[in-house]
């Protein structure tokens, strides 16, 4: 679909019954007020599918997320991992915050099974997000994914590599995500009811500098 | 007042009853939850449900009939109903052109005199001796003195037709409920195609719902298994996160299964088990809104995916008191406490820590980590966290015993 046939859609969707302004409020606060401001709502859109398009894994790219997804989980609702590429390792996501009995882990044996269970999940209002690192999909798959997300009004992350930056996506919002020395750069690609093209420097927890290296150990090195 | 129901299956007679001897046996299962008093001729095949004690808890036996014939049009039942005060009755009411309903004995009486002969469950020497008396019409063979006909005929003729206008006790043999459930479903061809099965497979749990509302209980698993000529059977088990006991929602984990399912052999004949039995769940809707319908709609879902993806393929995650990092989890529902205090750990942790090049940034360690020693697989490391190239945080530990690095887990 090109970029005209989504913007009409865009219109339809914001003629539709105020649907826009519902979009709006149901937002989840991401943790970090740089990121609030720039996005629609004041937070990581509900009921919305986002792409993150890390350049490399172990960037913080979960980090980014769990503020928002330790609050929906307090809140009573479930989250989900569909397929996830290492092991979430349960005293690291613990330490950050997430209450681990609402982490449901769901393994698949392929990319159909993953877009399947994905899209169950998003249906089901029980769970405030769903994670998944889909490896090749198409737009249809997105659109179907919002359309989950829609009904079960829960937050869907795409985990998808940065080179279909520049390809079109259905998503709501699409972020780039770079690492730099003080944490994470984002980069807004496309946001829906909000501005593109927005820069912003996170810092990460973990990198800052509470341990630092014992001299002996850089030598050992 | 008794009222009885007879259900005449012509297609099970045509399906050959030798071949399915069960069916009817299932079929009186499902009519259990409507009736107490359910009985079953095979030779025939009829089924009889003493509806006259139901029927107020059913709205009345005109609704009642009407759901039960909704039913069984809904297994793919031919069926005609008759109703009458008398099992007999009500067997013979099933054999004329239009099935009709007589409610009371009066009624019964005024239906059965127009009626032909031959509509008699007699004798054919018995038929034919009252047709050579010039008897054509039922009214008129139920005119005669009861002593003429005891005296002509054996007592059974006079016992069937004071049965018949429910003047002598009809007993009829009471089927129980059985305590664990067996279904079986033979098939005259071989199915090949996993959507070829979702049909009897309908059939069979719709009379496996009937059963369990019967009994009103419902189940946590029921296994099935398919038949094949010359392989070993095909079982597949079906667990529930909530005891349930709604055919439509087994008929989805069943087709969720089936889709994943490969059968080695085309399949001659399905069964249906369930040996274990619980109180159903009530969703009880608390005044303000409650949250019991999404944990409803989770268990659904869980069910859905575990049917579909495998029963291993849902974890969750649980802190375990180990020092060693690959050990410091595992799944099931957590009972530790985490600890705010504990050191830092990654989000990310590799299924088995892979051998790496010295890391040229390490950024934050050492942190030691011996243990272990007392089972035999003793570590001792020394803990960075290190920064990559492409700028990846990872978790890299130098192992003291090989002097060899290994990558363990990313800060994502």
């Amino acid at each position: 679909m090109d970029a005209r046939a989504e913007t009409l859609e865009q219109l339809s969707r914001l003629c539709h019954d105020g649907e826009w302004r519902r979009g709006l409020r149901q937002a989840a606060p991401s943790g970090f007020a740089e990121l609030d401001a720039s996005l629609p709502g004041g937070g990581w859109p509900l009921g919305a599918v986002c792409e993150f398009m890390p350049a490399t894994m172990g960037i913080g790219e979960l980090s980014l997320l769990t503020p928002a997804l330790s609050q929906l989980a307090r809140a009573g609702r479930y989250i989900a991992w569909i397929a996830p590429p290492y092991l979430p390792y349960a005293p690291g996501l613990a330490r950050q915050g997430l209450p681990l009995e609402r982490i449901l882990i769901v393994q698949t044996r392929g990319v159909q099974e993953s877009l399947w269970a994905a899209e169950q999940s998003l249906r089901c209002p029980a769970f405030g997000a769903v994670l998944s690192w889909p490896a090749d999909i198409t737009d249809q798959n997105v659109r179907r994914l919002q359309l989950a997300a829609e009904a079960g009004g829960s937050l869907g992350i795409l985990y998808r590599s940065p080179e279909i930056a520049r390809e079109h996506s259905p998503a709501a919002l699409r972020l780039r995500l770079h690492p730099t020395q003080a944490g994470l750069s984002v980069e807004i690609h496309k946001c829906r009811g909000g501005r593109a093209g927005v820069r912003l420097q996170l810092p990460m927890s973990h990198t800052d500098a509470a341990l630092a290296v014992h001299p002996s150990a850089a030598t050992c090195a | 007042m008794p009222l009885w129901l007879c259900i005449r299956l012509p297609q099970l007679a045509r399906e050959a009853l030798a071949e399915e001897p069960a069916a009817l046996e299932r079929l009186a299962g499902w009519a259990y939850q409507w009736s107490s008093l359910v009985s079953y001729a095979s030779c025939e095949p009829l089924l009889w449900l003493e509806l006259g004690a139901s029927c107020r808890l059913f709205d009345g036996h005109t609704a009642l009939l009407a759901r039960i014939q909704a039913e069984l049009t809904q297994l793919d039942y031919s069926h005609v109903c008759a109703l009458a005060p008398s099992p007999t009755a009500a067997a013979l009411l099933t054999r004329t052109q239009e099935p009709r309903h007589a409610l009371t004995e009066a009624e019964l009486r005024a239906q059965l005199e127009p009626l032909p002969l031959q509509l008699l469950d007699l004798p054919a020497t018995v038929l034919g001796a009252l047709r050579d008396s010039g008897l054509r019409r039922i009214g008129e063979v139920l005119e005669l003195p009861a002593t003429a006909i005891a005296r002509r005929f054996e007592p059974q003729t006079l016992l069937y037709l004071q049965r018949l206008c429910g003047k002598a006790s009809d007993p009829r043999p009471a089927w129980c409920l059985p305590p664990t459930y067996h279904a079986r479903c033979e098939f005259g061809v071989e199915v090949r195609t996993s959507t070829a099965l979702l049909f009897p497979l309908q059939r069979l749990l719709l009379e496996f719902q009937g059963y369990l509302r019967a009994r009103d209980c419902a189940v946590l698993r029921f296994t099935l298994e398919f038949e094949h000529y010359r392989h070993p059977i095909s079982r597949v088990s079906i667990g529930l996160s909530a005891a349930g006991r709604e055919a439509t929602q087994f008929l989805a984990l069943a087709r969720e299964r089936l889709h994943s399912l490969t059968l080695p052999a085309p399949v001659s004949a399905l069964r249906l088990e369930a040996l274990e039995f619980t109180a159903p769940t009530v969703v009880q809707t608390d005044l303000f809104g409650s949250d019991a319908q999404p944990l409803q709609q989770l268990q659904r879902l869980l069910d859905r995916l575990r049917a579909r993806l495998g029963e291993d393929s849902l974890q969750t995650l649980e802190l375990a008191a180990d020092y060693r990092p690959e050990r410091g989890w595992r799944c099931g529902s957590s009972n530790l406490e985490a600890n705010p205090d504990s050191p830092p750990r990654p989000c990310w942790l590799l299924q088995q820590p892979v051998r790496i090049e010295a890391p040229a940034q390490l950024l934050r360690g050492p942190e030691r980590i011996e243990s272990g020693w007392w089972d035999g697989d003793d570590v001792s490391r020394d803990y960075y966290l290190a920064r990559t190239d492409a700028g990846s945080q990872i978790w890299v530990f130098h192992d003291r015993l090989t002097r060899h690095w290994y990558l363990q887990g990313l800060w994502a």
